[in-house]
């Protein structure tokens, strides 16, 4: 199955992803560019008609304090166009409001999968260090704060900024001195809310950090909950919550605390504001220089002034809720990889050899000190042959095979397949054709099929059926009632299944090399002979290396590597070393057990 | 990944009450505190529009003074009167606001803490077997989503009797003026309410689907992160990719409708303000020519109109709020199971200022002399499981399960320690019947270590210790041959595991969590396959250990020689049922199934023989 051209691994002269604010937008929101333009046109007409309003109650007051000399037809046409443009405002907000929402939920759809497919693009050192709660805090709670961002960006600051320009061009209409004033007040508000603004952003960062720590520590205490049950360390787990928790109150009551700074400013600017208005139209009154209706429109237009502003402070809030969360996406964005793919393709299909030239690895490179897993490992395996791979635990038999689909990379020295060494070849293509069984077999709790298929919709239920069949979960199968499209039973199945159905994976597949990780470590014997028929058409014409913990797992290899504390102790044909009287597998042939106990064959 | 629908959807809305009056009972002066402060704050708004009217009312009376071409001066002095009476009011609404979100930031948060702690306590500790009804991610989601959601209800409360106030003072000041005009304006009001309790049951599923649509979502997340390591070697990461477009396509339609409607009602309730202004306008052209109705009433009228709509349609959303809040509650019930509703509000203290005194401690010991289990059914919805399963196991005996895959030998294990739920019979300990197997079958009674166990990502250490002694814990490291790797590790003890575990090889985990399980010193030590991580070496290594180090009882599941050979009894499974028991020898001797794992098993580790 070739790989599709979209989402292969990252490479490093991809255009750099964005990091600013503005280019987030920028790339998130250009494609929906009609419908922003419609969410423009909605706001304008919505503000140009609210800017009507008070001209219409002006007039209504002026007409209204003839007292007896009013007319009344007038007042109530004046009354019937005032609910008239009512309705048209409310018309273009609610349109508004739905097309921001639709607008945000696209952008942020699109960025949720993004992030997620950069995320999965990361190599293994960046998953050990985070949990899968975090995980979902960081894809999803993450953009969603950005969603309400996004989807109300548009509509209330752009909505407010229109509005609050629309009221000061009243202003100046009115009264130019007023106007200054008002010009004076609404540029100090700003400036104000914007410094004490970032006030908020560090502790916001921090809130949200402590609760991806809670919530990641509650998922994995739920994953564990029979453990923590049985062991009687429920008291104990749940102080440990009540810490968690206490950080994230403390972080959170902080948080909101430098975040409401922005809003009692607000309130004391305002009550500024407004007394300043209320003054001017008492005292312009009373020099004569304007009507008393005019004095009205002075007030009302005052609330069409706090109006955007409380939207726009209270956007801030949003806003800085949504720098925290870019902030934060942005970081995740620019973790690379420090595994990259290649260009190169491997050799077409059927079996590839696998050479390992002076390979050294150690998991923690900055420590040189420290003794890495591996050391110098060379050895050669030729196409369409199988390896057996022994060695105690810990001898670094696991890694070794973590280099070949390059989980992990060599520290020094060069891994080939098929004559190519595998940091040249195209991440995806390798890891396509290396399939690889793991000790811990990972499930999604999710249908049998989609758990074989990795969700792919392409791959048909026959084809999954005949892979479950093949490694001899039939009967199994037959006893789910909606077929593969059951929900894989959680808990009731056995670890012996599990691996069972990590078989299956690799049946849907056609690799052209297959590491076995001690793949019968947790079948019964009874059970592994199920296996061993549809392992041996498995290995088939394809090159393998098998870990295993019993000899006669290893007794159809074509050669067998021993490899002791992360160096290869013997590496030869089964056969030939069988026939050496003191090699170690030959040692291990005659003791009938790969393990021996006291005197550490392997050691 | 199912989120199967609520079986009883339907909150009696006398249950959101019960639940939430007992939920902010919690900080009873908090939440007076919270009621005064807010109720302040809400109503402030009446005195400042009275103020302003007052203002307008003096400007209108210099005109008339004005066209009787007499001194303006007392009106606009009184003008300025009520000028400095609307700043200081003003002024102090601020103090009020700062005051009062503090009490309520604090407020919201400390029950919020209050309902997570007693949602996981319960699940942490308290009796019958737990399992999750959905996913560890789904459930996440009902402490975020659906913990907030109740929190965020005292808000309603909090406010409500504050707008409440607002809204009893602003009518009285209208009908003052004219009582018709504000039953006419009012009226329609009303009706809006009526509109919204009428869409209330749209509302809740609409939010309903929405919420299920983030939970598939999260759920997805965390299902590919926790196995993320199977996604990337299947290098099936587009696929998993464009999953997750497609649920984000549905969430998507879900969280519109959704907006749809709140905007539609939000829509009625805000026209409503306007169409009611325009009626004032309407109605009171005739007043004003026949001088009843005055500027300064107009005024007051345009004044108070937006925020009383605003409370009318406050208190519709609040019918929607609280119909949310019990949607949230009836999920977190589900989380429960068989857990009364009333725990999730039950009050216990949360330690929000000062860290959590030490958990209490272990139950009493009862040390060991027989474990008898008595005609155990335990079985799964597949009608896989455990039938009929009978036999004991004494003091200081070795006994080990074993049978063919599938055969119900974990099943067992779980079914007697109270991990899932059993149909029928009895766990008896010295010849008492144990009640509750969950609580009772725990350190320092019996201990246990799954198959696939699970480690938090904390110290190696912490993790061992889990809380033991600490005195426990070299002699933990040893027994479960945990030594050898901590010399590997850099930081030895002090090595982060990562999540679930994950920075240790498979048999570095299944170390870790026997050394967790011998770190308590619990008379019967239950192991679920250990081998399957272990190599024969290992494993015999931690037996010979046990054996000479302490004189505990093993009840072990295994296949291989190394425990099959030390063991003192043998239990052969098939088909979920034991179908016979006795010594290696005895069961070699006439058991062709244990002929036939045993044989299978030859070639895979014969140490015990040799000892």
């Amino acid at each position: 199955m070739p790989a599709p051209a979209s989402t292969s691994s990252p490479d490093p002269a991809e255009p750099s992803r964005p990091s600013s604010t503005l280019g987030v937008l920028r790339v998130y929101l250009g494609p929906l560019k009609w419908q922003v333009a419609g969410l423009a046109a909605l706001l304008l007409t919505g503000t140009g008609l609210n800017l009507l309003l008070p001209q219409l109650l002006r007039t209504f007051v002026d007409n209204a304090k003839l007292g007896a000399g009013a007319d009344v037809g007038l007042l109530a046409r004046l009354a019937g166009f005032y609910i008239l443009l009512a309705i048209g405002v409310q018309l273009m907000t609610a349109g508004a409001t739905y097309v921001g929402a639709r607008v945000g939920w696209t952008a942020t759809n699109r960025l949720r999968v993004d992030l997620m497919a950069h995320l999965l693009s990361l190599d293994m050192r960046e998953h050990k260090e985070r949990t899968p709660g975090e995980m979902i805090e960081r894809v999803d709670g993450d953009v969603t704060a950005l969603s309400n961002f996004f989807s109300q960006f548009a509509v209330r600051v752009f909505g407010a900024a229109l509005l609050l320009i629309g009221a000061m061009f009243m202003f100046f209409r009115e009264d130019w001195r007023v106007g200054v004033g008002v010009g004076v007040f609404v540029v100090a508000t700003l400036i104000a809310m914007n410094s004490v603004r970032k006030l908020g952003v560090e502790p916001t960062r921090m809130e949200r950090e402590a609760s991806a720590k809670l919530f990641g520590f509650v998922e994995e205490r739920l994953a564990g909950l029979e453990d923590i049950r049985s062991l009687g360390a429920g008291g104990h787990h749940l102080n440990g919550f009540l810490r968690t928790q206490r950080t994230f109150f403390t972080n959170s009551i902080y948080s909101w605390r430098r975040r409401s700074v922005v809003w009692q400013l607000s309130m004391a600017l305002f009550a500024v504001g407004y007394v300043g208005v209320l003054v001017a139209a008492v005292g312009l009154y009373a020099a004569g220089t304007i009507t008393l209706g005019t004095a009205f429109l002075l007030y009302q237009y005052m609330s069409l002034v706090e109006e955007p502003i409380d939207q726009l402070t209270q956007q801030l809030q949003e806003l800085q809720k949504a720098g925290a969360s870019l902030f934060r996406i942005g970081e995740i964005l620019a973790l690379r990889s420090a595994i990259h793919g290649g260009s190169a393709e491997l050799p077409g299909d059927g079996a590839l050899s696998l050479e390992f030239e002076n390979v050294t690895f150690t998991y923690s490179p900055g420590e040189p000190e420290m003794r890495g897993v591996l050391h110098d490992v060379s050895f050669h395996l030729p196409a369409g042959q199988t390896l057996g791979l022994l060695g105690r635990t810990g001898s670094g038999k696991t890694t070794l095979t973590r280099l070949v689909s390059r989980l992990y990379d060599a520290t020094s020295g060069s891994v080939r397949l098929g004559g190519t060494n595998v940091q040249d070849v195209d991440l995806h293509g390798l890891r396509r054709r290396v399939a690889v069984v793991t000790q811990d077999v990972q499930l999604f709790q999710a249908s049998v099929r989609d758990n074989l298929s990795f969700f792919d919709p392409e791959i048909t239920d026959e084809e999954v059926e005949a892979a479950l069949r093949e490694v001899g979960l039939g009967t199994w199968l037959a006893r789910l009632k909606d077929g593969v499209h059951t929900p894989l039973p959680t808990g009731s199945l056995s670890a012996g299944e599990a691996q069972l159905l990590a078989f299956a994976r690799v049946m849907l597949r056609d690799p052209a090399v297959i590491i076995l990780d001690e793949p019968s470590s947790r079948l019964d014997p009874a059970t592994e002979a199920l296996l061993t028929a549809a392992m041996s058409r498995l290995l088939a014409g394809r090159t393998a290396i098998i870990i295993a913990h019993r000899l006669d797992t290893v007794a159809r290899a074509d050669r067998i590597l021993v490899l002791g504390d992360g160096e290869v102790l013997e590496d030869g044909p089964r056969a030939v070393l069988a026939g050496i009287p003191h090699s170690h597998y030959a040692e291990l042939l005659r003791a009938g057990t790969l393990e021996e106990e006291g005197e550490g064959v392997l050691a | 990944m199912t989120t199967a629908p609520t079986s009883k959807s339907t909150t009696p809305p006398d249950r959101t009450f019960a639940l939430s009056k007992r939920l902010f009972a919690y900080r009873p002066g908090l939440f007076v505190f919270n009621l005064f402060m807010w109720g302040m704050f809400h109503v402030a708004p009446a005195l400042i529009i009275l103020a302003v009217s007052r203002v307008f009312g003096q400007l209108d009376q210099a005109e008339i003074l004005r066209n009787g071409g007499e001194s303006v001066a007392p009106a606009i002095a009184a003008a300025w009167v009520f000028v400095a009476w609307f700043a200081v009011v003003r002024a102090s609404r601020f103090g009020v606001f700062y005051g009062a979100f503090r009490a309520f930031i604090e407020f919201w948060y400390t029950l919020d803490a209050l309902v997570r702690r007693n949602l996981l306590g319960y699940l942490l500790t308290t009796p019958g077997s737990r399992r999750l009804p959905d996913t560890p991610a789904e459930a996440v989601s009902r402490f975020r989503d659906d913990v907030e959601d109740v929190a965020m209800y005292t808000e309603v409360w909090i406010d409500s009797a504050g707008i409440f106030l607002y809204s009893v003072i602003a009518i009285t000041l209208m009908a003052r003026v004219d009582p018709l005009i504000t039953v006419l304006v009012c009226a329609p009001l009303l009706l809006m309410v009526a509109f919204v309790q009428k869409l209330s049951p749209t509302i809740r599923s609409y939010r309903r689907r929405m919420r299920e649509a983030t939970a598939r979502v999260t759920d997805f997340v965390g299902e590919t992160f926790g196995a993320v390591s199977a996604v990337k070697l299947a290098a099936r990461e587009d696929g998993m990719v464009a999953h997750l477009r497609s649920l984000g396509e549905t969430r998507r339609h879900a969280a519109l409708r959704d907006v749809l409607l709140t905007e539609l009602i939000r829509g009625v309730n805000t026209n409503m303000v306007n169409l009611a202004v325009g009626l004032v306008l309407l109605l009171g052209a005739n007043k004003i020519r026949g001088g009843t109705l005055e500027i300064a009433d107009f005024v007051l009228f345009i004044g108070l109109l937006p925020r009383l709509t605003g409370s009318m349609g406050y208190f519709g959303d609040a019918i929607a709020r609280h119909r949310r809040t019990g949607v949230s509650y009836d999920r977190m019930t589900r989380l429960l199971q068989d857990g009364s509703d009333a725990k999730i509000v039950e009050h216990h203290p949360v330690y929000l200022h000062s860290g959590p005194p030490a958990p209490p401690t272990a139950p009493s010991e009862l040390p060991l002399e027989e474990l008898r289990v008595s005609n155990l059914t335990a079985t799964h919805d597949s009608g896989l499981g455990v039938r009929d399963a009978s036999f004991s196991v004494r003091q200081g005996e070795f006994v080990v399960i074993t049978g063919r895959i599938g055969s119900g030998k974990s099943t067992l294990l779980r079914a007697l320690l109270g991990l899932i739920p059993v149909q029928s019979g009895t766990v008896e300990w010295n010849g008492r019947t144990v009640e509750d197997p969950a609580t009772f079958l725990v350190p320092p009674r019996s201990a246990y270590t799954s198959q696939i166990p699970s480690l938090f990502s904390d110290s190696l250490r912490e993790n061992v210790l889990s809380g033991s002694d600490e005195a426990r814990l070299a002699r933990a490291v040893r027994l479960a041959v945990l030594e050898p790797d901590l010399a590997q590790l850099p930081q030895g003890l002090d090595t982060p595991v990562g999540a679930r575990g994950v920075k240790l090889s498979g048999g570095q985990m299944q170390r870790t969590a026997v050394a967790r399980m011998l770190a308590r010193d619990a008379d019967l030590l239950v192991f679920d396959d250990v081998s399957s991580a272990l190599d024969a070496r290992t494993e015999a290594q931690l037996w010979d250990g046990l054996f000479s180090e302490t004189d505990s009882t093993c009840l072990v599941v295994s296949h291989r020689r190394a425990a099959l050979t030390r063991a003192d009894r043998i239990l052969l499974m098939q088909d979920g049922r034991i179908v016979d028991g006795g010594t290696l020898a005895e069961l070699l001797d006439r058991s062709e199934e244990m002929r036939a794992l045993w044989t299978d098993g030859e070639s895979q580790g014969q140490g015990g023989v040799k000892r």
